[in-house]
């Protein structure tokens, strides 16, 4: 049996990058892996993931923050019992603002947590197949083939208006 | 209404439906006939404070809408599509509310309960003729930047080839449009977006202060006129939801819209409830801090006593707590028809929010929220007017929808 080869495109265009995942089947490779510098609506519609759950992680955080936040005020509150000015010692309005600020931090923590739990980091595998262009300016479309099929390949990529990598 | 619909215009897919008009024409003569009603009954106070009510709310709403368009375009924002073009229909909204601000004088009497106090010295500013002259001026210049804007848009919209009547002939570019031209016109529009911009922020501010914190003319909150354009914008990107929600219902893919603005428009709304939510908490949290009596009255006559006190909890929760909640979920933001279910809440909530801030001022004593089916009546006439508008403008101007036509040069 003929060995694998890895080929990456690297497009500048993420229309071109979706249509060239969307295309690589029909055209008998198969698709490993995308690289985005940024978030892209093409190539995540035409490699239709499934909804992450990071989400949850975040609203996980955020109302933990936001309840967090006003217990901390309050506790601080009521450890000192001073009435500044004649306001309640529990003032619900200004213990807003710390409720706010915990909800934002909570919720960035817990989206931190949620990439790093869903997408499986730290993950050191396949290092050797990426290329430093993709946190750039270039989108990159990962593929693979029988070694017999390399020219084919890189060929498909740029006719796709794109530049190919072999991956020895 | 059928001598107020140009003819002769090209053909598009998106062009407003006649029967559009009607409903318009219908919706405004109810409205009149409610308030001509209303300001003949015992009582013209109530339908003139109606009135003033639905001029401020639905004048945001065509402010806001026009700015989305102007800052986008200054941002260089691409995810906006056709909903840039759309935006500029609510500007066939400000010819009607200037004149409906001119209006506003007959009930000068009805509308400014501070014409007949002693003003402490406030004179200077708190009068009708300065207060009248300044705030016209002020809409004038809007308006008239927030043309300018939508002219050259409509330039490198507008085939200079195809003959053009009346307005149309006006805005067209001459030919021959290269990219020479398109460009110059492109950094044209820049200009007058900028300064869109800055009158947008500085004429809302004033009419904020002028039309609404001067109800009661002893409160002042620096950040009232803020507050004000904050809103204004809010209420735009609903008013601007709606409206492409209802042409991507009619039209469908074919106006160039699809579920991703929907979405994209949706965070930008989130973002603006917040931004309002944070711009009234700001000004009672230093209220509240202050403790001052001339500042805390305004704020506990309007929050924590009846009748008024339902009526600020059922605004907090039209304007702020349903769509925040709401608005955290993803999918709902790009269905077009649950967003403008959404869009109408806030903006009824904000019509309740206008009553809130000056039903008080004009009914001392109230023993219930001064809200009856005139107020009802009249704010569906505002409505109507404001479909007339922008059916209007969009008939005149199909280009305007993307699907019918798109910039004529692409690029930078």
């Amino acid at each position: 049996m003929p060995a694998e080869t890895y080929i990456m495109g690297l497009f500048r265009d993420d229309g071109k990058a979706a249509r060239a995942i969307q295309d690589l089947g029909a055209a008998g490779f198969s698709f490993r892996r995308a690289h985005s510098p940024i978030p892209s609506h093409k190539i995540m519609e035409v490699l239709k993931l499934k909804k992450g759950r990071v989400g949850w992680f975040t609203l996980t955080g955020g109302i933990l923050g936001f309840l967090s936040g006003f217990a901390l005020a309050i506790f601080c509150s009521v450890q000192w019992d001073l009435i500044v000015s004649g306001k309640p010692i529990v003032a619900l309005i200004p213990f807003v603002i710390v409720g706010f600020e915990f909800t934002i931090l909570f919720s960035v923590f817990g989206n931190v947590i949620g990439l790093l739990v869903c997408s499986r980091l730290p993950d050191y595998r396949g290092l050797e197949l990426y290329d430093p262009r993709c946190s750039g300016e270039h989108f990159g479309v990962l593929a693979s083939c029988e070694s017999t099929r390399q020219g084919e390949l890189m060929g498909f990529f740029q006719k796709q208006g794109g530049e190919a990598r072999v991956f020895e | 209404m059928k001598s107020t619909i140009p003819p002769d215009l090209p053909s598009g897919p998106a062009r407003p439906q006649r029967s559009i008009f009607a409903i318009g024409a219908a919706l405004s003569a109810i409205g009149i006939v409610a308030f001509l009603v209303g300001v003949a009954s015992e009582h013209p106070a109530q339908a003139w404070q109606a009135y003033l009510i639905n001029f401020l709310l639905w004048s945001a709403i065509a402010q806001g809408a026009v700015l989305f368009s102007a800052v986008t375009h200054i941002t260089k924002a691409r995810w906006s599509g056709p909903l840039d073009g759309l935006s500029g229909a609510f500007a066939g909204f400000f010819p009607l509310s200037f004149g409906l601000f001119l209006l506003l004088f007959l009930g000068k009497v009805h509308v400014f309960p501070w014409m007949h106090e002693d003003l402490h010295g406030k004179e200077i500013w708190l009068n009708i003729p300065f207060l009248f002259g300044r705030d016209a001026v002020g809409l004038l210049i809007l308006y008239g930047v927030g043309f300018a804007f939508l002219a050259y848009a409509l330039k490198l919209k507008l085939d200079p080839a195809q003959t053009a009547i009346g307005l149309r002939r006006l805005v067209r570019p001459a030919p021959p449009l290269d990219s020479g031209e398109a460009n110059r016109i492109r950094s044209r529009m820049s200009l007058w977006a900028g300064l869109y911009i800055f009158a947008f922020a500085f004429v809302l501010s004033l009419i904020g202060f002028d039309l609404v914190m001067s109800m009661d003319p002893h409160w002042v909150s620096t950040l009232f006129g803020a507050y004000h354009f904050v809103k204004a914008f809010y209420i735009g990107l609903g008013g601007l939801i709606i409206l492409a929600a209802i042409v991507y219902q009619h039209q469908g893919k074919s106006t160039g819209l699809a579920p991703n603005h929907f979405h994209d428009i949706g965070k930008l709304f989130l973002a603006f409830c917040l931004m309002w939510a944070d711009f009234f908490y700001v000004q009672l949290v230093v209220i509240w801090y202050g403790n001052l009596p001339e500042e805390t009255h305004y704020v506990i006559l309007r929050t924590m006593l009846p009748p008024w006190r339902p009526l600020a909890w059922t605004v907090f929760f039209m304007c702020f707590i349903i769509p925040f909640l709401v608005l955290i979920n993803k999918s709902v933001k790009s269905k077009p028809r649950f967003m403008m279910g959404l869009c109408g809440m806030v903006i009824v909530g904000m019509w309740l929010e206008h009553l809130l801030l000056i039903g008080p001022a004009l009914n001392h004593g109230a023993a219930e929220v001064p809200l009856g089916i005139t107020d009802g009546l009249i704010f569906v006439g505002f409505l109507g007017l404001m479909v007339l508008a922008v059916a209007y403008t969009l008939r005149l101007f199909p280009e305007l929808i993307s699907g019918s036509g798109k910039e004529l040069h692409a690029g930078s």
